[in-house]
């Protein structure tokens, strides 16, 4: 039977190691946002976060030639971009979706600009000593086990937590949250910031793991299908994580399976359609945070 | 939980409380409040007679011009709501501060949650005490039920676990009943009597006569402002109340020129409306407006006014019963069509619905327009000119205060932003006006000119439906009135043959016949 | 005369806010530049002679303007109904693969062949808008949300088609070349500036007509400023929004027939010739303030912005070895978009300088 020679490459676990970095990245930027979201603050400057993580970790690990000071650089760049955002969408009341296209632009143009300046190339910085990468654990990468443990985590946090209820209280009625003495303001700044900071984990994963160094447009649209996890996770860590497998399943299958049987763009586009699917409340009923994207203001 | 001391036996103090707007407005002019400890105490009055501006300032939602408050004869200034609570005051808004996706649980807890090993929720700690201090006072809710699924009266039993669980001896709620069914209200009644004799203080405010003489011990009633009086409960009528919370000595009319009506241009025929919160706003309405005069329709709003207007206007659907207008049924036709056959519509919050506050004065007095001839032409163009024109002889008809038909709506006043709504709609020569509280909000000058308006929308034959919670003006303008409440008229009748005690235990809840059947007691 | 000047006080702060944004984006450029090892004069200077230091440059500038302002019309108009319409890329790229296939499958006689193929694209563009707005309507999806989606869908889309349906057999990475019969023609022999400039500037000219001088377009306008008094005016706001959405995909579909009828005549399987114009035209119209006029105006800076990075590259490059690479245009655009994003620039920046305190005010009020 021809189908079972060409579905062969289930049996390896060369595709399932395949399929985990593939949803590494994509979960650990849904994670980051579904954080931010659930406080109601909205960003879809995702894959600028992710570029810059994965460029200043590459620089900073190239530059020390060690793994934790270019893992804590990756880090402050997402805190800083996540003070930026919450600056410009808690307290200035800005417009959070155009800021987050703004980012985006500027992380590709600075990305080109810091990696030819840099390393004189327009497509990769050369790759990072053994040093500054994280090793492998038998072809499986320790960042998997890390993307698992942080949705499990984040889903504790948000569900069980005293903050995490603040935070979800935030989000869905910032008036109700303000009238039971919940600070708004401070508790949707300090989402938004580990919110990019985990973002940006994802661009410290591409750049110390999966690729060992920076390349043009390393975040390849996995920025967008992070947002477009959020929404069909409904914002639960948990089914991220799940959703994050199938996305990845459905990349790694893409590549694995001869071409000609079907085309490649069909399973790339999965995880759009199924994002629209659910918004439009098919398959599962998706509720955003009550007051997610809307300013709030204090009276 | 009770800290009895001081030489009086009085849970709240409010000495000479004065509160001045930063517009103007003066919403209280020197209010002494007292209420005794372990005592219902009613606050009673119509719209605008300062009773959730008091409570506001007990409360520190806001902060009094002058004026001192004692707490068990301490002083105190409450800064916040959170000082409040920390003194032991708790408050159930008219509007629910609750998160619709939370269970019951949660919202009670949220700010104050109980906390386990290591930060962990520990909400179970907390069920135990609410699920005690359910059975101590009898409000039962499902503790693990979405908000959001929640019956309004339920929702409102969460709201005052909020209050209990914080340890509140001092409860105020505002308008408790106006979400209630009859049943939920006999329950928040036998509630508050248990928490009488917990020795809690409970000021309840409302407009409902009855309701002040079913649960309260002693009733202070306000107007305009002012206490008009203290009264133990059982020691007043409720005529004596009605009086007390209207009282006006002179009624001052308007000259109006005797007409004799026409034929009914807009007819009612029991007529049910829903709110926004699934329950019945307008409960089976019937009336009739001719043309040549004014039929007001007073009460305390809230009372179904809002959604009976909307639903006339073509805005929010019938779910019961016919409007006809100009003699065809337009039970839930679109607005478009209703202006068709004659509707204007001077809309409560000008802001929301009436005006467009970026567009020109020109483009706002074609709202509605903009698709007929002159304004457009048969391809959709705008004709610029005739629309320039149309709002230039709207300014001069209506005198509107503006220098060019070209600046934006927002820099007008708030009058002459009514009398452009106000000029619009008969400009596109209506027989039918319906008024939504159509002076409030607006200067003297500006509400006589308005008013003297809608005597002239009379004086030329139109129907004209005035809906207004200023019962002054109500009784100043109007032919025949009705008076609302609870989604029913009271009665109709003429203001000429209506005595004041009449109109205020109407709106107070009784209904015109029982009180002329003789006693509403 | 007092009209001119009421008129002039209105537009003062959001003309102002706009400059303002836009300098940001300049000033931060040259710090790059400054980072990067070189004068920011360079940075200047490259803006200057970029456009205009002779006719062809300034041409090429123009050309640029092509794509933008349609994309940053397809921003606005949706703006003007209060849509968030992020999704100008997609609808662009299927504008882009009609025109395509409009332009090398079908036979038209030369004078009528670019028009069809543009009124098609127009279609395409515009039912990929619609889609959107529709999904908003009816299924309340957020507009951000199902853009996104659709812009990737439109991506997948145009690759599948072009990689394995209307590639050019000698040149397998690109789609067949669209007849010369379909193609606008260069207006000046030798340079990219295009005919459908004319072309452009028309469409902008009418979308500005459309939307301030008929009613359709006072109907959008009123759903975008306070769609209760539209509603109460008459109007359905959740048809006006698809309608909106639609006009607003039309136009995303016309800056992709253009890139393919006029500048390049094909498109690469993988897009990379018409990628980022449809972000690029937000920027652009969220300086021009969503106003054609203003994005006329904002479309030539970007466009000078554009070359100018261009000359920056050229003039640092030294023996072989590029100095500031192109792709500095794109940071310096999203910093003028992050600029953009703030409300009350001014107001923020006149506060700061009259102290800490009252910027408190301000950013709380």
């Amino acid at each position: 039977m021809p189908w079972l020679k060409i579905l062969s490459f289930l049996l390896y676990p060369t595709f399932y190691a395949g399929m985990l970095r593939l949803m590494v990245p994509i979960v650990l930027g849904a994670l980051g946002e579904v954080i931010a979201e659930r406080s109601g603050v909205v960003n879809i400057g995702l894959e600028g976060i992710i570029l810059l993580g994965a460029l200043f970790s590459t620089y900073v690990g190239h530059k020390t030639v060690n793994l934790w000071f270019a893992i804590g650089a990756g880090l402050f760049v997402g805190l800083i971009v996540g003070l930026l955002h919450a600056l410009i969408a808690v307290y200035l009341a800005g417009d959070q979706i155009i800021d987050g296209v703004g980012l985006n632009m500027f992380a590709l143009g600075i990305g080109e600009v810091v990696l030819y300046l840099t390393w004189g190339s327009f497509a990769t910085s050369p790759q990072l000593p053994r040093e500054a990468r994280v090793p492998s654990m038998g072809g499986f990468s320790p960042f998997v086990i890390l993307t698992i443990a942080l949705a499990i985590l984040s889903w504790f946090f948000l569900e069980k937590t005293k903050w995490g209820l603040r935070l979800r209280a935030a989000g869905e009625n910032p008036v109700a949250a303000e009238a039971a003495g919940i600070d708004v303001y401070k508790i949707r700044v300090i989402a938004t910031v580990a919110g990019s900071m985990l973002t940006a984990l994802a661009g410290i994963f591409l750049a110390l793991d999966w690729l060992g160094g920076y390349t043009k447009n390393v975040s390849a649209g996995r920025g967008f299908i992070a947002l477009a996890l959020v929404v069909f996770s409904r914002w639960n860590p948990i089914v991220a994580l799940g959703g994050g497998l199938i996305f990845g399943f459905c990349y790694a299958f893409s590549l694995s399976i001869p071409s000609g049987i079907i085309a490649d763009q069909v399973l790339y586009s999965v995880p759009y359609v199924a994002t629209l699917l659910i918004s439009m409340g098919f398959l599962a009923k998706a509720r955003p945070p009550g007051a997610v994207g809307r300013p709030y203001k204090r009276v | 939980m009770l800290v009895v001391s001081g030489l009086t036996d009085y849970a709240i103090e409010m000495k000479g409380i004065v509160k001045i707007y930063p517009g103007g407005t003066v919403a209280l002019k020197g209010v002494d409040f007292a209420v005794k400890e372990g005592e219902i105490h009613g606050l009673l009055g119509e719209n605008g007679a300062g009773k959730t501006t008091l409570v506001e300032i007990l409360y520190g939602t806001r902060r009094p011009t002058a004026g001192k408050i004692f707490i068990r004869s301490k002083e105190v200034d409450v800064k916040s709501p959170r000082d409040a609570m920390d003194m032991g005051i708790g408050m159930v808004h008219q509007h629910f501060t609750l998160i619709p996706v939370f269970t019951a649980l949660q919202n009670i807890v949220l700010g104050d949650e109980p906390i386990g090993s290591m930060g962990i929720l520990d909400i179970e700690q907390a069920r135990s005490k609410i699920e005690e201090l359910m059975e101590e006072t009898g409000l039962k809710v499902d503790l693990d039920t979405p908000v959001e699924n929640l019956s309004t009266g339920e929702k409102q039993r969460v709201e005052i676990l909020k209050m209990l669980y914080r340890n509140a001896d001092i409860l105020i709620l505002d308008e408790p009943t106006a979400v209630l069914t009859p049943l939920e209200v006999k329950e928040l009644f036998e509630f508050l009597k248990k928490m009488r004799e917990a020795n809690k203080t409970i000021v309840f405010i409302t407009h409902k006569l009855r309701e002040v003489k079913a649960i309260t011990d002693v009733v202070t009633v306000l107007r305009r402002g002012k206490v008009v009086g203290k009264v133990k409960t059982d020691e007043v009528s409720i005529e004596e109340l009605a009086r007390m919370m209207v009282g006006r000595e002179v009624l001052f009319r308007l000259e109006k020129k005797p007409r004799e009506p026409g034929e009914p241009q807009l007819i009612l025929e029991d007529l049910w409306v829903l709110d926004d919160r699934g329950d019945f706003a307008v409960k089976g309405i019937s009336l009739q407006v001719r043309s040549g005069e004014i039929f007001g329709i007073a009460g305390v709003e809230g009372n179904g006014q809002t959604e009976l207007v909307e639903a006339i206007a073509g805005l929010r659907r019938v779910s019961k019963g016919h409007i006809i207008l100009a003699g065809k049924d337009v039970t839930n036709a679109d607005p478009h069509t209703l202006y068709e056959l004659g509707l204007g519509h001077i809309p409560e919050d000008r802001h929301r619905r009436g005006i467009i506050l970026e567009f020109t004065l020109a483009e706002n007095s074609i709202l509605g327009l903009q698709r007929k001839n002159p304004f457009a032409n048969n391809m959709g163009i705008l004709e610029e000119e005739k629309i320039l024109d149309w709002a230039r002889e709207l300014i001069k008809r209506f005198s509107v205060d503006a220098p060019s038909p070209t600046i934006p709506a927002s820099s007008l006043s708030g009058g002459n932003q009514q009398k452009l709504i106000v000029g619009r709609e008969l400009m596109k020569n209506p027989k039918v006006v319906v008024a939504a509280q159509p002076t409030r909000g607006l200067d003297v000058a500006a509400t006589e000119y308005i008013r003297e308006t809608l005597l002239r929308m009379r004086d030329e034959g139109r129907a004209v439906l005035l809906v207004s919670a200023d019962l002054d003006e109500v009784l100043m303008l109007s032919d025949r009135i009705g008076v609302m409440y609870e989604g029913e008229l009271m009665g109709v009748a003429r203001p000429e043959d209506l005595t004041i005690e009449e109109i205020g235990l109407m709106m107070g809840g009784v209904k015109l016949d029982e009180i002329r059947k003789g006693g509403a007691s | 005369m007092k009209g001119l000047i009421t008129l002039l006080r209105k537009y003062i702060k959001p003309i102002s806010e706009s400059i303002i944004s836009v300098l940001i984006g300049v000033v931060v450029g040259s710090i790059i530049i400054l980072l990067a090892g070189y004068s920011p004069l360079v940075f200047y200077e490259a803006l200057f002679s970029g456009s205009f230091k002779h006719t062809r440059a300034f041409l090429d500038t123009l050309s640029y303007m092509i794509p933008l302002t349609m994309t940053a019309l397809s921003f606005a108009v949706a703006a003007r109904a209060s849509v968030f319409n992020i999704g100008a890329e997609g609808q662009m790229y299927m504008g882009a693969l009609i025109a395509n296939i409009v332009g090398t499958y079908i036979r038209l006689p030369r004078l009528i062949h670019p028009f069809v193929a543009v009124i098609a694209a127009f279609l395409a563009g515009g039912f990929w808008g619609w889609l959107a707005g529709i999904l908003k309507t009816k299924r309340k999806v957020n507009e951000v949300v199902s853009t996104i989606m659709l812009n990737w869908i439109a991506f997948y889309i145009v690759n599948y088609v072009s990689t394995y349906h209307i590639f050019d057999p000698k040149a397998p990475y690109k789609t067949a070349y669209v007849l010369e019969s379909s193609r606008f023609p260069p207006l000046v022999k030798g340079t990219s500036f295009t005919a459908d400039f004319i072309i452009a500037i028309f469409v902008a000219i009418i979308v500005f007509f459309l939307v301030w001088k008929t009613s359709l377009g006072y109907e959008i306008r009123a759903v975008g400023l306070n769609p209760t008094a539209a509603e109460y005016g008459g109007v359905n706001p959740g048809k006006i929004a698809s309608i909106a959405m639609f006009i607003a995909g039309g136009c995303g579909g016309l800056a992709g027939a253009f890139l393919v009828l006029g500048r390049f005549g094909f498109i690469t399987t993988t897009l990379t010739n018409v990628l980022n114009w449809g972000f690029d035209g937000i920027a652009v119209s969220l300086v021009g303030r969503n106003h054609p006029l203003g994005i006329i105006i904002s479309s030539f800076f970007f466009a000078i912005l554009n070359s100018g990075a261009l000359e920056v590259q050229v003039a640092t490059s030294k023996g072989g070895q590029i100095g500031v690479p192109y792709e500095l245009v794109l940071a310096v655009m999203g910093i003028i978009v992050i600029a953009v994003s703030v409300p009350g620039l001014l107001d923020l920046i006149r506060a700061r300088l009259r102290g800490r305190k009252e910027v408190e005010k301000v950013a709380m009020a």
